[in-house]
């Protein structure tokens, strides 16, 4: 048993922190969440250059040969940052996906661009009904010779305002079983009858609702089997919910620190509030919050990038986090008093984003069922 | 980064369970790690007594320990995996952990003659400790003992009272902190020393004090000029608090043995649940307020219990351990607390029963529980003393 970072993974966590240090202020990132495109283009492709983008994916394919646990490590960073931009939807819910189930032919169009910040992906899933079910994906394809014709709306797709290409997850055909005659298509954002709208949330991120009106889509673009891509789904589900965990991790990690410094610079009747034992109280039951979920992170992590199965780990730290963020930007929140709910302090982006990283790819109460369940409930 | 044990590691752990298998009876529910209702209950005493011996047997007492005394010179990691997996399991393994924690203690800090005489009896499973910290009037504030040592020639004679103390009926010794400096301008601290008392001296009495667990667990000690021989004095005169702090590290996995004897009572719980229907047929597990209750003692069990492996994973690398015992112990105490509450209720009317009623359920386990599980905050550190360790060793605050 070794629980320490490798020497390799102690360098990509320092260059990652002192890069985004730099890189990212604050201000950009309040910038950003006004910004239509919300993100910095010139940034992306430094992002590129330093190996990021392409980090989880295969060398031959142009990418860094690393595993989840490292791109998880990255993602940790990204979220003590607040980094704005389509990193997470262009890795884990677009190139991820490619790289697994694509054909050479896909792969080879996609990843190596994707991977020199070329191309911006995500993956529109979820509908107005708001659940990532499969009985929840209504949006239709129809088969017409060569093509498949999509119509309907998605809503609440990450990104898709810059994205290039969106794995459109629709309904192939009516089955029994809500998970059969699904398919996931690779369009184009700029193929004609795809409108994009794009919604503000209490994130400052940049949902979309995407509609597509008789979009025409080329046989060849499917991605993996038609009527088969629940399962695709699935694996990109469990994906998506272990980096956005990584993202919580890193901004809980953040914002436990700041408390602890604030506590220990902030004077109130004469003595430092965090020499004060309610507050030390709270923030030794922060610290708790975020070490248990810090290792528990790596463990589903390093059970991904090892091939074992890791469906009830990942729920565990995502259902964990997605209550153990919250209540950790909470409590910063009373312990900073009156300056944390400006906008002069930066603890109030935490405790929007931590809201906001609660819902996506599944709530408590989505992943707890997933527990249940794997523990044969 | 990996997570899984070495192959000869695994192989111990597979050793480990199949001795319990044989070790433990058809249908055991398991005892609390906290001793409560193992040193209380003759049979289950009988019961620990057959594991210590069949322990020692193993030469698993002691396993890291120098083989002169008793020990196999094995790794950290092996006495951990045998600790947890015990406690998991539910067999009775506190007072055990009361002698090894003294042998630790008398490697540590005894003089040549105090390892040879009492370490090797500990290795063989001959002899049951205790430890005499808290009194009427020190509990979380121990420095304020005063049960009294004065020298007399060969002889310390100790005065004074010991109280709430675990598993002191069935000891044949204990390790007792006393008062050998009172004078007023000295630090509280710097006024303690250690020793290793016979339980069978004269002047000692005891009675037992029974718990609302309805179990006798603990028993109030008086000294009434008590001789203990200055060679049983364990470290330096006036050195006791840090022998009693060396001591309380050691306990330090106890936050761990609770997240890992919770998990057995979550198991049964769930196991309860899909094997029990309710009034209209329909499976308890099937009920999804119940379903996502469990669930989420699952998650805090398997995220504390993460952190368990971390914090054994820093003992074995020698690092400091103080501040993440310190978390683990308040969030496995918490977790039992809410799992015994969602075990009497899941079991509705039945919860409460008394274990002797034919209606019973579980046998009684979550009631116990529920019961059991309010000490689990308090003993070895309350939770409040347990944060402000974390909050001034882990996290630096300052304290004025």
């Amino acid at each position: 048993m070794d629980l320490a970072l490798s020497e390799e993974q102690e360098m990509l966590w320092k260059s990652a922190r002192d890069f985004l240090a730099s890189k990212v202020p604050k201000t950009l990132v309040r910038q950003m969440e006004e910004d239509e495109k919300g993100y910095v283009p010139e940034l992306w492709k430094e992002m590129a250059d330093l190996g990021w983008i392409g980090l989880p994916f295969p060398e031959q394919l142009g990418g860094g040969g690393f595993k989840f646990l490292d791109l998880v490590i990255l993602l940790e960073e990204m979220g003590r940052a607040c980094l704005p931009g389509p990193f997470l939807s262009t890795v884990v819910l677009g190139g991820m996906p490619v790289v697994e189930f694509g054909t050479e032919e896909q792969k080879k169009a996609i990843i190596p661009k994707l991977c020199k910040g070329e191309l911006i992906m995500t993956m529109a899933l979820t509908e107005p009904s708001a659940r990532y079910e499969a009985k929840a994906v209504q949006v239709e394809a129809k088969a017409e010779g060569d093509h498949y014709i999509i119509n309907g709306t998605k809503l609440f797709v990450n990104d898709a305002n810059v994205a290039d290409k969106i794995i459109v997850v629709a309904r192939t055909a009516k089955k029994q079983h809500p998970e059969e005659g699904i398919t996931l298509f690779l369009v184009d954002r700029k193929a004609p009858g795809v409108k994009i709208h794009l919604l503000k949330t209490i994130a400052g991120d940049k949902q979309c609702e995407v509609t597509f009106e008789k979009v025409k889509v080329a046989k060849a673009d499917i991605l993996g089997k038609a009527d088969h891509g629940w399962a695709i789904v699935k694996k990109v589900m469990e994906w998506a919910a272990l980096a956005k965990s990584a993202e919580m991790q890193g901004g809980a990690q953040q914002v436990l620190e700041m408390t602890i410094q604030y506590g220990k610079d902030r004077v109130q009747f004469d003595r430092p509030i965090g020499s004060f034992q309610i507050l030390q109280h709270y923030m030794a039951d922060m610290s708790i919050d975020v070490d248990s979920a810090r290792v528990s992170l790596h463990k589903a992590a390093w059970m991904l990038s090892e091939g074992i199965p890791c469906r009830k780990e990942v729920a565990v730290i995502k259902g964990w986090l997605d209550e153990a963020y919250r209540r950790v930007t909470a409590q910063s929140h009373q312990i900073h008093g009156a300056i944390g709910f400006t906008k002069d302090h930066d603890l109030e982006l935490y405790f929007r984003r931590a809201k906001a990283a609660e819902l996506y790819f599944g709530d408590a109460d989505f992943q707890r069922e997933i527990v249940a369940q794997e523990l044969g409930m | 980064m990996d997570f899984r044990f070495t192959p000869d590691e695994q192989a111990f752990l597979k050793e480990v369970q199949t001795f319990i298998d044989q070790l433990l009876p058809k249908d055991w529910m398991g005892v609390d790690p906290d001793g409560h209702n193992e040193q209380a209950d003759e049979k289950l005493h009988q019961f620990d007594l057959e594991v210590r011996k069949k322990l020692a047997a193993k030469g698993w007492l002691g396993l890291q320990w120098p083989k002169q005394y008793g020990g196999q010179e094995t790794t950290m990691v092996k006495r951990f995996m045998l600790e947890q997996e015990l406690i998991y399991r539910g067999v009775p393994y506190w007072a055990i952990s009361a002698a090894l924690m003294t042998g630790d203690m008398i490697l540590q800090f005894g003089t040549e003659e105090q390892k040879q005489k009492f370490v090797p009896p500990i290795a063989h499973g001959e002899v049951q400790w205790c430890v005499g910290m808290s009194e009427p009037d020190a509990g979380s504030d121990l420095a304020n003992l005063k049960l009294r040592a004065t020298e007399d020639g060969d002889f310390f004679v100790l005065n004074g009272q010991k109280t709430w103390q675990t598993g002191a009926y069935y000891a044949d010794w204990s390790i007792v902190y006393a008062r050998t400096d009172a004078s007023p301008n000295v630090k509280k601290q710097k006024g303690i020393s250690t020793f290793l008392v016979d339980l069978k001296s004269p002047g000692i009495t005891m009675r037992r004090i029974p718990q609302m667990t309805g179990h006798p667990a603990f028993a109030e000690i008086f000294y009434d000029n008590v001789r203990v021989p200055k060679a049983n004095m364990l470290g330096v005169l006036n050195g006791g608090w840090s022998v009693c702090l060396f001591g309380v590290a050691t306990e330090k996995s106890f936050g761990y043995w609770l997240i890992n004897s919770g998990r057995r009572d979550l198991e049964l719980l769930i196991k309860y649940c899909r094997e029990t229907k309710d009034h209209e047929g329909k499976l308890i597990c099937e009920d999804p307020l119940v379903r996502s209750r469990l669930a989420q003692l699952a998650i805090e069990l398997e995220v504390g219990r993460n952190l368990g492996i971390r914090l054994n994973w820093m003992a074995t690398k020698g690092m400091t351990i103080i501040a993440p015992a310190c978390q683990l112990k308040p969030f496995g105490g918490g977790i039992l607390q809410r799992l015994g509450n969602l075990g009497v209720q899941v079991l509705g009317l039945y919860g409460p029963l008394d274990e002797e009623s034919k209606w019973v359920r579980l046998r009684g386990r979550m009631k116990y529980l529920y019961l059991g599980a309010v000490a689990m905050t308090i003993e070895g550190g309350t939770n409040e003393a347990s944060r402000n360790t974390v909050a001034s060793l882990g996290l630096g605050l300052p304290r004025q």
